[in-house]
Order: structure tokens, then sequence, then C-alpha cells
């Protein structure tokens, strides 16, 4: 009898253990379809509604199209050396520029150090969200208007662009930093520029170098594209080639961007290596 | 007349929260070596941190060589802090500077704003730190960095800071609770030579009895905040340390 009853106990667990299993699978199929819905919605208005599938022709005539940009204009790269150039200094001196003027923006965003958490903290938040969600092409337009066409306004451009993410990982850095040393310095007099210098400073300054670093890096490839816009660099004889219709030099300007993109990570793989 | 007195002590972290010290009192003199016991969470630390402020005491007055440190401007504060020395159970120490910049950073609170940023210490202050690094043994390792060094080691850099201030009282957290029996006992021997001979008066937060026992001339039990022994080591016996560690067994 007990032996029965103990039984029918364990089938019911099963029963109960079987249905809450369906019904899981059954809402797993259920986002499945609803995802897949979308993704085809999604496919339909951009692609298929929005392209103009006349002027594209036949599969052979995209094989065409794209084919002429196989070829390289080698004739193009000696007046490469120039914008190269600027594009690698945009990138450095925008860096810089960003590293510099991020400060204030790590000092009031670390919750430890902040000077009046209700105030500063919120500015130097609103700072690094303006600085990210505004795209560098986007701070480009802006510095050319503002300063006309040119590498300044690339280098401006940059260096807002930067401020956010240095300043975020900056500022993290900081809030996890032991507080230890910090107590040790107040306690021997030191004022707060002091502690900063002494006790928070040699604390996150790898992290932070590291970071610069990589925002370089990815900065490289930023100003690659800013002469869309006018704002200097490589991307304003990309734009030239391609109004021009020579798509070989097209191609010998990726081949350029790529090259000092390359220079760019091994450059900054050898020197996080060395940190680390 | 008393380096330090501390009268009425109070002090908790937050309104709300609970109060932390409940109204001590004790006198530090010239040749005190004043020893603070308890069992974890009686407020040994909470107290040693309000003598310089590092903690704020809500209540109470600690009026050291004359003046009342609980009523001061940040700037008077900061001038007080310079003549307390303070050496830490985990050394805080500045791990990726050296040994020597260490021992200079004890001189910050005499050094300019331009000073620090260049790291521009009078020859004096070398000379000092030089000095005071033989004295606590480290003069092979002047030149490393601070992380390169052994925990006993790395006391010796804290209290050669400590002493780089010309401190007339040192405070002392735990200073050998990171560190091995053996290496405890030299380290507490070391403190107490050198301020025995620089003339400085030491507050120091130990749990270690045995070791209180040893080196301190009196002191003071603390449980749950409030006093339950005060006065000279002599006095101290099993009946009233089993007092004071009493809810630790609990």
């Amino acid at each position: 009898m007990d032996n029965a009853t103990g039984l029918h106990v364990m089938d019911m667990r099963t029963d109960e253990i079987l249905a809450r299993r369906t019904r899981r699978q059954r809402k797993t199929a259920l986002v499945g379809v609803i995802l897949l819905g979308l993704v085809i919605w999604s496919v339909d208005v951009t692609v298929v509604q929005d392209t103009d599938w006349e002027r594209i022709g036949s599969l052979g005539e995209v094989m065409e199209a794209a084919s002429q940009f196989a070829g390289i204009d080698f004739s193009l790269f000696p007046s490469l050396i120039g914008p190269t150039l600027e594009t690698l200094l945009i990138a450095c001196l925008g860096t810089a520029m960003g590293a510099v003027l991020c400060v204030p923006a790590t000092w009031f965003g670390a919750m430890n150090i902040t000077p009046f958490a209700p105030i500063t903290y919120p500015i130097a938040r609103l700072m690094m969200t303006l600085s990210r969600s505004v795209h560098e092409i986007v701070w480009a337009l802006f510095f050319v208007a503002v300063f006309g066409l040119g590498a300044m306004a690339g280098v401006f451009a940059i260096a807002m662009r930067s401020i956010g993410f240095i300043a975020k990982l900056s500022a993290e850095a900081i809030e996890d930093i032991d507080p230890g040393p910090v107590e040790a310095m107040r306690a021997t007099g030191a004022n707060t520029f002091q502690v900063m210098l002494y006790a928070i400073l040699p604390q996150v300054l790898p992290q932070v170098i590291g970071t610069v670093i990589f925002e370089w890096e990815i900065n490289i490839r930023r100003s690659a594209v800013l002469g869309l816009v006018g704002a200097g660099g490589l991307g304003l004889v990309f734009f030239r080639q391609m109004n021009t219709f020579n798509f070989h030099g097209v191609t010998s300007v990726i081949i350029a961007i790529l090259a000092i993109i390359f220079l760019g990570e091994a450059i900054s793989h050898a020197i996080r290596r060395r940190m680390i | 007349m008393a380096v330090l007195e501390v009268r009425e002590l109070r002090a908790r972290y937050s309104a709300r929260g609970p109060e932390i010290l409940k109204g001590i009192s004790f006198d530090v003199e010239g040749d005190d070596f004043f020893a603070i016991i308890g069992p974890s969470g009686a407020g040994k630390s909470t107290l040693i941190r309000c003598i310089n402020r590092l903690v704020n005491p809500t209540s109470g007055s600690i009026v050291f060589n004359g003046h009342d440190v609980t009523k001061m401007s940040s700037k008077d504060l900061r001038m007080v802090r310079r003549d307390i020395g303070m050496i830490f159970q985990e050394f805080n120490l500045i791990d990726r500077m050296s040994v020597m910049d260490n021992v200079l950073a004890g001189r910050l609170g005499y050094t300019g704003n331009l000073r620090t940023l260049f790291r521009m210490f009078p020859r004096k202050d070398i000379d000092h730190a030089l000095h005071l690094l033989d004295r606590v043994g480290l003069s092979d390792h002047v030149d490393k960095r601070a992380d390169e060094l052994s925990g006993g080691q790395r006391q010796r850099v804290g209290i050669a800071r400590a002493l780089m201030q010309d401190p007339k009282l040192m405070l002392l957290d735990e200073p050998t609770s990171a560190l091995d029996p053996k290496i405890s006992r030299e380290i507490m021997a070391l403190i107490k030579e050198m301020a025995q001979e620089l003339n400085v008066p030491c507050l120091c937060n130990i749990h270690d009895v045995k070791l209180a026992m040893e080196f301190c001339n009196k002191m003071i039990g603390l449980q749950d905040g409030m006093t339950m022994f005060a006065g000279p080591t002599e006095q101290m016996n099993e009946a009233k340390l089993d007092e004071i560690y009493a809810m630790e067994v609990l």
C-alpha cells in the first residue's frame, strides 16, 4: 500500500517535470519562429524592396562591376605617402589629445575620487556617453564646419570620440584600486593631488596605457575614413578616386589603409606585450 | 603631560548604523607603548583611525599635543597628520615604486605639489631615508620595487616610511597580523627599539595578546566598542582576558 502510494507520487513528479519541459520547448520554438519572421521581414524591407534590381542586372554584370576594382594603380602610390602619414598623425594627435581631455571625465567619473558625487559623477557619465554615442564621422562633420576642411578637424573628431572609451575604462580601473595605499598616503599628511599621484596613478597606469594604445589602434581605422567628409588623410584620396571612377586607384588606397592598420596592430601588440 | 588625550570618543559609520565606539577614554604619554586589544569587530581599527581622522568620530575629543583633532579644518588636519606616523596590517606600500620612493612618500606632507610631481625630494630627505633603511636592515634593497620584497621586508619599509615623517606619535594598526610568528616578534622588537630611540610614543592595535603583554606597558581592552580594561600591562590577567574575549568564544 505504502509502496503503491510512493510510486504514484513518483509518477506525478515525472509528469510534472515532463510537462514543464514540454512548455519550455514550446516557448523556445515560438521564440525561434518569431526571430525567423523578423529576419525575413527585414530582408524584405531593406534588400528586396530597397534595391534597384533593374540596375544591377544579371549575375554576370554584378561580377563585372566588382571586377573593376581588381587591379592596382601603382602610379598613385607616390602621392599616397603624404595622406598616409597624415592619417597616422591624425590618429596619434587625436589619441594624445583625447587622453589629455579625458582626465577631468576620468576624475569626475570614478565614484571613489569624484569631488562631489551627486553633481560631478553625472557630468562625467554624460561626457562619456556623448563622446561615444556620436559617430566619428558626425564629430568630423561638426569640426569641418567649425575649422573648415583639413586635418585639424580630423584630430579634434578623433579626440572627442576617444574621450568616452579611455575615460570609462580608466575610471573603472580607479574604482577597482586597493584603497590601502590611499589611506597610507592620507595618513602622511599628503593632500588630494599628492594622494592621486602616489596612491592612485601608479596602480592604474599600466591599465590606462594599455587602453590608450588600444584606442590609438582603433583611431587609425577611424582616421582613414574621416577624409570622406573632408577631415584630411587617406579618406579624401579615396573619395577622389571613387568620384573619378579610378577603381584601381581605390584599391591602392585600400592597400595603404590596410598597411597602416597592420602597422598599428603590430606596434600596439609589441608595446602591450612588453608592458605585461 | 599626555601626548594624546582621548575623551568619551564615539563613532558610527552612518547615521542609522550601529555605534562602533561607545565612549572611549585614555591617555598616551611620552614614553608609552600603548596596546589596544580586543576581539575582531571590537572597534580597534575604527578607534586608531579616529586619531588621525581617517575615520571621523561622531563625538568626543582627541587632543594631540594640546590641539583638538576632531574640530580641525582639513588644512590643519594635514599638519597634524604629518606628525603622526602610521603602520598598517597590509603594509599599504606603493607596489610599483621603489623602496626609496616609498620611504620618501613619508615626506609628502612637507613637500609641494610641483616637487611631488617630479619626485624632487631634498638631499637631506634622501640622506635620512638611507639612514632609516639602514636601521631597518634594508640597505641592500633601496632600489628594488616594493612588490619584490617579502612580507617582513615590506613592513620594514612601512616602518621607515612612518619614521620618515619625524613623528611625535606612531599609530600601529595590527602591524604583525600578516606576518608569521617569528617575523612578528622581530618587527615588534624593531618598532619598539626605534620608538624608544627616537622618543616616540606608540599606540598599537594588536589582537595577539602574548605580543601585547611582551611589548606594551599599558593597554586597553575593547569589547563591542566599550572599554573592558584599562591600565598597566602588569594588571592584566587571565580572568580579565577571558572577559574581553568572551564574545569571540560565543
